[in-house]
């Protein structure tokens, strides 16, 4: 029997992802001996020169994690789109935009002048900025080129499946590794994960009080957190309920509450503002005054309620006043 | 920049503001024809998604209008709407969307006047802001 | 394959002259999905009807989209006839061109533009309708009554018809509520009693009204149509089948206790009828203060147990093992006519309350004025010597900051009906009313003021309801006062009237608890809409009525009374199903992970949580299709049945291509 070809690549991501397919510790073996690993930069040596050197369509699925912010990463993953039957963008970075689209706040100016002349710790008397394109006595120098707004994988190239999380839970991983081998996917465009929120399989789901309403929101660090508790009803802002589930509620479980990582569910669009809807209307005030009260003490408030779905979201990236 | 003619979108409560609205048609009242009325039950049922859709697919402002507040026939729905329009607001502002291309007020069903007068300070400002061109949505 | 017809009113010139008819036709055309499209004169005339109907049927379209005018002036006119032609009525949507275009916009041009972007939108939202089906439900068409006063007993007697049962729960041991307590009621000083006696009876006697007194509603189950209710029926301890009222037990009683019914004025014994003809006519033992049941609760065994009462009644009628009793019936809706009651005049110190004699409130001097009252109906002094002169102080308790805002609305009226009958009674005695403003709105209530003055009532008008002060000097009542044009005064007076507030009864708070409906902030139950829907509330099925829901006259109580119940007849028939709102919202199931944010959020409590499975859940009974809880549901689980995220947002696509 041929073994299906896997490719595995990372574009702008942490390296989450990828500890993420080795913790599925043992399995990993089930998973080598079931696949034939094609692409994988991070752990097995080959070069871009291999994939362009094949058939299209001859990997059977490439794996994808990170978002894309710059021309190479768009290059690798249109060059993966042509070489493979399935394309599943792998973590949220890849499915929503993740935490590098936090960068979709600002643009690619004050980006660098930020990072390499302003940050306290840089030394650039000269005012240095990485450059595409640098001449030297020996040549030219070519960088990738650094990307405005930071896009989610689908906003680049067609993507068959997604496989939510910061990053993807084991469990989810090899669910989705065995749904492939045993050709039982769910319609193209499917998020694989269930299609409830969090709060369908909170451990703290029987703590919420059937009416639910706050006066005041506080941040995890200026409360003693009730480790049995709702964090919604301690006041403490937690994404679960707009949230689709399947995490394994890792965060609920360290007492923390969830930040939205595995993305909203399949009837909303926009998780930022479907969480913003559900917070603000339990706001148990009235008063305007009262209620901007509230509103002024969520502390980055969009940074929160889109901390993983910013590219993605519908308004994408802060306006550029020019 | 003076032919600037922008695009509001605007949700209008069935029981006041429609109806409102629609008193500004009978006594012939005319207003500038930016505004692009969709009609809800209650402003109650303005869903953060629908403005930012709006925004997204163009809108260079969006108005909601509903109930007196105490007046709202679903009784608190336009409570509702106050408490999402200011969060909203603040992440519209803070993704550089002006304070002035997103407005909620509320307009009886006698209020023809009061309606023509939010649309026409509405246009007047979203004009004076200029389009809301946002390339990272094209 | 839809086939979608347009059809374009020109509204006689108004649409016609405002907008290029043809050319919107032929664009209608162009749009995709549209099969048809046809302009009209008048569609809403008998012709244009019947055109609207014969082109559904023969042109087979599947959906249709009017332009003309507001959906709030003919949207359901043609829901009808497109449901007469076999289309579901949800199919139709309405392009507003005559209100939102033709009069709003001078240029035929622009207005043109503007009606293809308005009909566009309509043919992109029509073809995302889904048909909606109005549901119906069993329900009882039965009701209950809470309160019988003036309102629950009109209320009662208007419901009983057509073979519905009524119940009518009374707290008192008595029916007939305050006004059968009154004597001379304004505007025309006919006599309360006798003139609610003959409603009083047909109450007790009709066969289909079950009357409950010394009961009180204990649990409330259910929900419009369908509520489960349990009266807690209190140990009367008296027999009311065997019981005379022929008052053979009172007279032996040996215990005295202050008489509540009569304002605390006399005394009663603690086996009693309140006053001489309450309804029905059955003592009643007050288990608090009578000897047989206190000795009971302190066990003293050494007394015997007091059974004198029982010893003296003829009929065998008394029965100490009485128990309370638990009633559990169903019922389709309510009718709460819970009252009132009088602002307690001792929270303010000025007005001499309680601190000296011969000064009354209101409803204490009722009583005094009542022929069944503590004096007969005399008007005397405690003395018992006729006052010389009397003073009746409006504004107590009302329009005040401290106390309640509000105007009372009666008492300027009482107050003056006092003066007259003062007058009447007792000619020579010298009458001041002093007043800061007068409201005397309502039919032959200002006569009352010109009565006072052929009476030679002295109307003294002072710079504001707090501006009187009462005290004692020298044995005598002095009213201090500072009038309209800011001079203080002192007047001397025998007797002091207070003319005091009416303010929300004490059970209030709790009752509103029990049938799930809003008090307003100042304790009163909130009506659904101030002007239009005065005596429903928000919670389905409940409706209020008399001074529960506000201050207000007898002939107010007795019309919302009557109108509360007309809106039961109404929507409760016997033998008929309870049609429900149709474009309600809706949970699915599969995407609620039961979050609880919706719960708290609807105003008229129609979402619960289904503990079994674990989700949100929506009582199609109790919707009123607001939406509210589908724009705030983070899981997009609750869909607002016609009015959903994927209809508003073709709406937003289409306007803005």
């Amino acid at each position: 029997m041929i073994k299906p070809k896997v490719a595995f690549c990372w574009e702008a991501s942490c390296g989450g992802c990828e500890e993420a397919v080795l913790d599925l510790n043992e399995d990993i073996l089930k998973v080598i001996e079931a696949v034939d690993i094609v692409f994988w930069p991070i752990a097995l040596d080959f070069k871009y020169a291999d994939i362009e050197n094949m058939n299209d369509n001859e990997i059977d699925v490439s794996f994808i994690s990170g978002a894309i912010r710059l021309n190479e990463q768009e290059e690798t993953v249109r060059l993966l789109r042509k070489k493979s039957k399935l394309i599943i963008a792998f973590g949220s970075c890849a499915h929503l935009g993740g935490i590098p689209a936090l960068a979709n706040f600002w643009d690619r100016e004050s980006i660098l002048k930020k990072v390499y002349r302003e940050a306290p710790s840089v030394i650039n008397p000269e005012g240095k900025e990485p450059q595409v394109k640098t001449k030297t006595a020996s040549g030219e120098l070519e960088l990738p080129e650094f990307y405005d707004t930071v896009k989610a994988l689908n906003q680049v190239i067609d993507v068959d499946y997604y496989l939510p999380g910061c990053p993807p839970s084991p469990d989810l991983i090899m669910q989705t590794i065995t749904a492939i081998l045993e050709n039982n996917l769910p319609p193209k465009g499917s998020v694989i994960g269930p299609a409830k929120t969090l709060c369908e399989n909170c451990s703290r789901k029987d703590s919420k009080p059937d009416i639910m309403t706050l006066k005041e929101i506080k941040r995890p660090h200026e409360v003693i957190i009730d480790p049995e508790k709702c964090f919604l009803a301690q006041g403490l802002i937690c994404l679960g309920p707009a949230t689709r589930s399947g995490c394994g509620e890792r965060c609920i479980k360290a007492n923390m509450p969830c930040r939205g990582c595995f993305g909203p569910t399949d009837n909303v669009i926009d998780q930022g503002s479907k969480f913003l809807s559900a917070l603000a209307s339990i706001v148990d005030f009235n008063d305007e005054e009262e209620i901007k009260k509230v509103v002024d003490s969520v502390a980055d408030m969009t940074g929160t309620f889109y901390r993983f779905t910013l590219a993605s979201s519908l308004i994408k990236r802060k306006r550029r006043l020019k | 920049m003076n032919n600037f003619e922008p695009r509001i979108v605007a949700f209008l409560c069935s029981w006041c503001s429609y109806a409102g609205a629609d008193k500004a048609g009978s006594s012939r009242k005319t207003y500038p024809q930016n505004i692009n009325i969709i009609r809800v039950m209650c402003s109650g049922r303005v869903d953060p998604q629908f403005v930012l859709e709006a925004f997204k697919e163009g809108a260079d402002g969006v108005l909601i209008l509903g109930c007196h507040p105490g007046d709202c026939h679903y009784k608190e729905g336009n409570y509702n709407i106050l408490r999402r329009y200011h969060f909203l607001k603040k992440v519209l502002m803070e993704l550089g969307i002006e304070e002035g291309r997103f407005k909620l007020d509320w307009v009886s069903s006698t209020e023809d006047d009061k309606f023509v007068t939010i649309v026409s300070e509405m246009v007047k400002n979203v004009k004076s802001l200029g389009p809301l061109r946002n390339e990272a949505l094209i | 394959m839809e086939r979608i017809g347009v059809f374009i009113c020109e509204c006689g010139p108004n649409i016609k002259e405002a907008l290029n008819v043809e050319e919107i036709a032929k664009y209608a055309s162009s749009l995709a999905h549209v099969a048809f499209v046809k302009s009209h004169t008048l569609l809403c005339a008998e012709a244009g009807k019947a055109l609207l109907k014969k082109e559904i049927i023969e042109r087979n379209l599947s959906r249709v989209v009017i332009a003309a005018c507001s959906p709030k002036e003919h949207e359901s006119t043609f829901m009808k006839i497109a449901e007469e032609a076999g289309l579901n009525p949800y199919l139709v949507q309405i392009a507003n061109i005559r209100e939102h275009c033709a009069w709003v916009i001078s240029d035929k041009v622009i207005a043109t533009e503007k009606a293809k972007v308005i009909i566009r939108t309509a043919v992109s939202r029509v073809l995302l309708h889904q048909p909606i089906v109005n549901k119906e439900i069993d329900c009882t068409p039965d009701a209950l009554v809470v309160g019988a006063g003036v309102a629950g007993i009109e209320a009662a007697l208007v419901l009983a018809q057509k073979g519905r049962k009524v119940y009518l729960v009374e707290k008192s041991p008595n029916i007939g509520g305050r006004v059968v307590r009154y004597e001379d009621v304004f505007p025309k000083f006919e006599c309360a009693t006798c003139m609610l006696d003959p409603k009083l009876d047909e109450i007790l006697h009709k066969n289909n009204i079950h009357v409950f007194t010394y009961s009180v509603v204990d649990e409330v189950l259910g929900y419009f149509g369908n509520f489960i209710i349990k009266i807690k029926k209190k140990a009367r301890s008296v027999s009311t089948e065997t019981c005379l009222g022929c008052g053979a037990c009172f007279e032996a009683c040996p215990v005295n206790v202050k008489n509540r019914y009569n304002e605390n004025l006399n005394e009663r014994k603690a086996i009693y009828i309140p006053f001489v003809g309450a309804l029905p006519n059955v003592a009643v033992i007050d288990r608090k203060n009578c000897l047989h049941f206190r000795n009971k609760a302190t066990e003293n065994t050494e007394e015997k147990k007091c059974e004198i009462c029982k010893a003296n009644c003829p009929f065998g009628a008394i029965n100490f093992d009485d128990q309370d009793e638990i009633i559990e019936i169903k019922v389709g809706s309510v009718v709460l006519a819970t009252g009132f009651d009088s602002f307690i005049a001792n929270k303010i110190p000025r007005s001499g309350y309680g601190k000296f004699e011969n000064i009354y409130t209101g409803l204490e001097f009722e009583r005094i004025l009542s022929s069944t009252g503590p004096t007969g109906g005399e008007v005397i002094l405690k003395n018992g010597e006729s006052p010389k002169s009397a003073a009746i102080i409006h504004c107590v308790g009302s329009r005040s900051k401290k106390f309640h805002n509000y105007c009372s609305g009666v008492c300027c009226t009482y107050s003056l009906t006092f003066a007259h009958i003062i007058k009447k009674k007792s000619p020579n005695t010298e009458v001041f009313n002093f007043y800061s403003d007068f409201s005397l709105a309502g039919k032959g209530y200002h006569e009352l003021y010109d009565k006072a003055l052929e009476d030679g009532v002295n109307l003294i008008r002072t710079a504001g309801p707090d501006a009187v002060e009462v005290n004692e000097d020298a044995g005598s009542l002095v009213v201090k006062y500072k009038d309209a044009a800011g001079k203080e005064s002192k007047l001397a007076v025998d007797m002091v009237i207070l003319s005091t507030a009416i303010e929300p009864s004490e059970d209030a708070t709790s009752i509103s608890q029990l049938f799930d409906i809003t008090l307003g902030s100042d304790g009163f139950f909130t009506e659904e809409h101030d002007k239009l829907a005065p005596v429903s509330t928000t919670t389905g099925g409940i409706f209020i009525a008399g001074c529960c829901q506000g201050p207000k006259d007898i002939q107010s109580s007795v019309a919302q009374g009557a109108a509360a119940a007309g809106k039961i007849l109404s929507c409760l028939v016997p033998g008929e199903k309870l049609k429900l709102e149709a474009t309600i919202a809706e949970i699915d199931e599969k995407l609620c992970s039961g979050c609880k944010i919706c719960i708290g959020l609807c105003p008229y409590k129609a979402i619960y949580f289904d503990k079994e499975k674990k989700v949100a859940a929506i009582n199609d009974i109790l919707c009123k299709g607001c939406g509210i809880c589908s724009a705030a549901c983070p899981s997009g689980a609750v869909k607002a049945r016609h009015f959903t995220s994927c209809e508003i947002t073709a709406e937003i696509k289409e306007i803005m291509k």
